[in-house]
């Protein structure tokens, strides 16, 4: 059972880290982190009761509202870079502006 | 049966993440992430924690993926077209769907499997209330702040587009 989940979290975990490097999209690359961070939710979940450790449970309650935070902030910053006419695509960006 | 519930719920969590990640058509991708978001709190369940699982699915498969189809719905028409073709192949599409909702029937069919049939944690979420109040307090104070700002950033952009757009 440990191998299994710890199996999955590995595949989905290196999935969503390749949406991240492979992808240009910035959308997509998002995409990748909410997959890895859902990855390591599941590990966490799962060694929680294993251990009988709730403080897991609470750190993974943690986990998903801030990554709901890095969603909001996201994809607020990709929806900003249309309305300035420019394309959400991460090679088209070179320099960080106020 | 446990395991073979993890079993099912695992594989297409993997098999939908390397769908998500070959998909040209950012919908097809997110509507993949989605079948990905609704098998990790299946097996959130399995484990024990139908707390999380729950918040999982409201949170995000429900609140950022909404966002994420809002942010393709706002992409410029040219970009539009090619980011909503839904080429998705239906047979998987369908598993997509299918799965969630067998696992439901399963669910309540057998009155659900009993949390934490895994063999691991069925009482544990009773104490994350706790938890969250008693020795994280500072991070959950910290967490609600940046939802908070994370909320604001977005009716000020907002804000500032209309101050523009006047």
């Amino acid at each position: 059972m440990t191998a299994l989940i710890y199996s999955t979290t590995i595949l989905l975990f290196f999935l969503g880290l390749a949406a991240v490097v492979l992808r240009r999209q910035l959308l997509a690359m998002l995409l990748g982190l909410e997959l890895m961070v859902s990855a390591v939710n599941v590990s966490l979940v799962y060694l929680a009761g294993l251990f009988s450790d709730a403080q897991a449970l609470a750190a993974v309650l943690i986990i998903i509202a801030v990554a709901a935070a890095e969603a909001v902030v996201g994809l607020t910053l990709i929806i900003d870079l249309r309305e300035q006419g420019r394309e959400a695509d991460c090679s088209a960006l070179r320099e960080l502006k106020g | 049966m446990g395991f073979w519930a993890l079993c099912a719920a695992s594989g297409a969590a993997v098999v939908f993440a390397g769908l998500m990640l070959l998909q040209r058509s950012l919908y097809a991708a997110a509507l993949c992430l989605l079948v990905v978001l609704l098998q990790v709190s299946a097996i959130f369940f399995l484990a024990g924690a139908p707390l999380l699982a729950f918040l999982q699915i409201m949170i995000y498969a429900g609140a950022v993926m909404v966002l994420v189809v809002v942010t393709i719905m706002a992409a410029p028409a040219a970009a539009r077209r090619r980011f909503a073709a839904l080429e998705a192949p239906w047979p998987l599409a369908a598993v997509g769907l299918l799965l969630p909702a067998a696992e439901l029937a399963v669910f309540f069919k057998r009155q659900g499997l009993p949390a934490g049939s895994l063999g691991a944690g069925a009482g544990l979420q009773s104490s994350i209330g706790p938890i969250l109040f008693g020795p994280y307090a500072a991070a959950t104070e910290a967490v609600t702040l940046l939802l908070l700002l994370s909320c604001l950033a977005l009716i000020g952009r907002v804000r500032e587009r209309r101050k523009d757009e006047r």
